[in-house]
């Protein structure tokens, strides 16, 4: 005799076997695309990792309300790599291997995409990284791609408008010891010649300095007609401050790093004035642009600038080759992403990948007038700007 | 030459920035055997302080002093629920909770006030231009290097002539025999943290207002540098300590012009303390104690 707690009731087995039916019904329609998302949302890079955090939750937003990706949601699934080494390997192999993800983006800086991108090539997921700029990162593989200029490209971008646009020749170069500022520095020296700039005075910092006095006082015996200066908002700040008021008149070129509303913040009036060579064109008359500067402002309390926007593209555009290939096959995804042409980037308009992955896109300059970013100029000779193939 | 000045003053500059951070953990150093490295957080306390309550109330001498007066606090505070508990271990003990207490502070910050720093509302200091024997200098500046002279002034002042600074060097010499002589050992130690947090805060608050920028992590770099500055200085040593920082400030200001391409700014801090340990290993001016 079965004891009365044993008796299941007489309807157990067939509501069970018709919740399986629905779930396989119903399943793959609640099926989502999960896009992987490295981001560094703690440590020393937190401030970007926020902006690229709040970006592409926003494009995975946009996506979504316009139908998702081959008619299913996008879902991002994010990991906090701290901009290291470590937790970037770390967490690409749990997107790989808990999250089962087949595409991802990185959001994160250099030292992150280049540790994480070998992964995710042999792993034959596509992946984007947004602004990490380490030359490595593309030369991983061919499921690797990039959507933001290398350092190289930027720097000779800067030779262009120090000499061609300014017109001035006699410069002195302040740039930071780590990846980004060597290789923007790198691409700057290699046009020096042609554009007959000469270098005054080369100096190096690094990314914890805030106090530059060394530096500044060597400047001003220079006495250049224009410096140029590689860094983020934290350094570029009191950088820039620092040097006008050591009476330091000359224009100040600064990097695509500079391009952070805290830079005029901190440093009020004295970057007044400031160039930025790749800065984001907030000027343009483009919808989804203003829609997402708006966006953006709302939800983190800042206004936008590179990162955010960049990172959003990364995210639209993968979605866009998903679309455009037709299938959630891997393969065919990057197929559609070597293949794009004339991407509408939220910083311009992204012509191409070359062989190496990397975009064929024109650079903008952004000058600070009364408080604000404004477009300057645009570089668009895509000749010179054209990144390497290998 | 007025290059070499301007190097000059700046490393001096940099040497009082020092010589406030540094003169805390001494003084803690030489009471109690412990390396204070929460003192960093301190030193960043005392930054926040100062930014957000001179932006609250629209005065910056309120800031300073709040700033001062709860980092004064604040090191009490660490002192009791931190350090005394831990007492009794060996010293690597309460220097391993300070370092936690550092992380957790810096973290706390930055969980607080957000990850992309506060700045001043006001604060047209930094751009106030003078001229000094040549040499273009800004109010902040002159407010450090007076800061620095007049905090050392008024300490040396209090160790040496007032009943308080007799019985505290006294207790920093021989607990056992001060206490015999009714000196309460348990204020001395207070007053130690109070004092050299209100120095840290000081310190904090004026390179807040010289970068116009506070920022969680800022008192990470710093604290490995008042850490090289003191046993630099001779542990224990106030007049060692002192010097150090001079010496370090002026190294790096002139040293970073030389080796800046090569080698880390703090790299140059660091070697130049190699080298002076190996030719003198209690320090500048250290005592060889046992």
């Amino acid at each position: 005799m079965i004891p009365a707690t044993d008796r299941r009731p007489y309807w157990a087995w067939p509501l069970s076997a018709l919740l399986t039916l629905w779930l396989a019904a119903v399943g793959p329609a609640c099926a989502q695309v999960k896009l992987g998302f490295q981001a560094p949302l703690t440590g020393q890079a937190a401030t970007d990792g926020k902006s690229a955090n709040i970006a592409a939750e926003m494009a995975i937003e946009k996506i979504n309300t316009g139908g998702g990706v081959l008619g299913q949601k996008m879902e991002l699934v994010t990991y906090d790599d701290q901009a290291k080494t470590e937790e970037a390997v770390f967490t690409a192999n749990k997107l790989i291997g808990q999250d089962g993800v087949k595409f991802a983006v990185s959001g994160s800086y250099s030292a992150s995409g280049r540790a994480a991108a070998p992964i995710f090539q042999k792993a034959a997921v596509p992946f984007i990284s947004a602004y990490g700029v380490h030359p490595d990162i593309t030369r991983s593989g061919d499921y690797i791609f990039r959507t933001v200029h290398l350092g190289p490209p930027q720097g000779r971008a800067a030779a262009k408008f120090l000499a061609d646009n300014l017109g001035r020749k006699r410069v002195s170069v302040i740039t930071m010891d780590n990846d980004y500022g060597q290789a923007t520095f790198e691409g700057f020296k290699s046009a020096v010649d042609r554009f007959g700039i000469k270098v005054l005075g080369e100096y190096t910092y690094s990314l914890k300095d805030r106090q530059f006095g060394s530096i500044v006082a060597s400047v001003k015996r220079d006495n250049p007609d224009a410096v140029y200066v590689t860094g983020y908002f934290f350094t570029a700040a009191p950088l820039v401050s620092q040097l006008r008021s050591a009476g330091i008149q000359a224009p100040i070129v600064g990097s695509q790093a500079f391009d952070a509303q805290k830079l005029i913040e901190i440093a009020g009036p004295a970057v007044e004035g400031v160039y930025i060579v790749g800065g984001l064109n907030r000027d343009r008359d483009v919808p989804e642009l203003k829609e997402y500067l708006a966006g953006f402002e709302k939800r983190s309390g800042y206004a936008g600038e590179n990162v955010g926007a960049t990172v959003y593209s990364a995210v639209r555009l993968m979605a866009d080759a998903i679309g455009r290939a037709g299938s959630l096959d891997p393969a065919k995804v990057r197929d559609a992403l070597a293949a794009t042409h004339n991407f509408p980037h939220l910083a311009g308009e992204l012509v191409s990948f070359n062989s190496l992955r990397e975009i064929n896109m024109p650079m903008n300059v952004n000058v600070v007038k009364e408080g604000k970013f404004r477009h300057y100029a645009w570089i668009d000779d895509l000749q010179l700007l054209a990144p390497p193939t290998e | 030459m007025s290059y070499y000045l301007d190097l000059a003053f700046n490393g001096l500059v940099f040497g009082c920035m020092y010589a406030l951070m540094a003169v805390g953990l001494t003084l803690v150093y030489g009471l109690l055997r412990i390396l204070h490295i929460a003192h960093a957080a301190v030193y960043a306390f005392g930054a926040y302080v100062a930014v957000i309550v001179a932006n609250g109330t629209g005065s910056l001498a309120l800031g300073l002093a709040a700033s001062i007066g709860a980092a004064a606090l604040l090191g009490m505070a660490i002192y009791r629920a931190l350090y005394q508990p831990l007492l009794a271990y060996p010293p690597y003990v309460p220097m391993i909770a300070s370092i936690g207490l550092l992380v957790l502070m810096e973290d706390g910050f930055r969980i607080a006030f957000g990850e992309q720093g506060l700045t001043f509302a006001r604060n047209p200091y930094p751009t106030q231009l003078h001229e000094l024997a040549g040499l273009t200098v800004n109010t902040v500046q002159i407010a450090i290097v007076g800061a620095a002279i007049a905090c050392v002034g008024l300490l040396a002042l209090v160790a040496y002539r007032t009943r308080i600074g007799i019985g505290w060097r006294a207790t920093v010499s021989d607990p056992a025999m001060a206490a015999s002589f009714g000196v309460d050992a348990i204020k001395v130690r207070y007053l130690n943290f109070a004092i050299g947090s209100a120095l840290a805060a000081l310190a904090g608050a004026l390179i807040a207002l010289l970068n116009n920028f506070v920022e969680p992590s800022m008192g990470f770099v710093v604290s490995y540098k008042a850490l090289a500055v003191i046993v630099l200085g001779g542990l224990g040593s106030l007049q060692g300590t002192l010097v150090a920082s001079l010496a370090l400030g002026l190294v790096e200001s002139y040293g970073t012009i030389f080796v800046g391409h090569f080698m880390d700014r703090d790299a140059i801090a660091f070697l130049f303390l190699i080298a002076v340990l190996i030719v003198r290993p209690q320090g500048l001016a250290g005592l060889k104690t046992a």
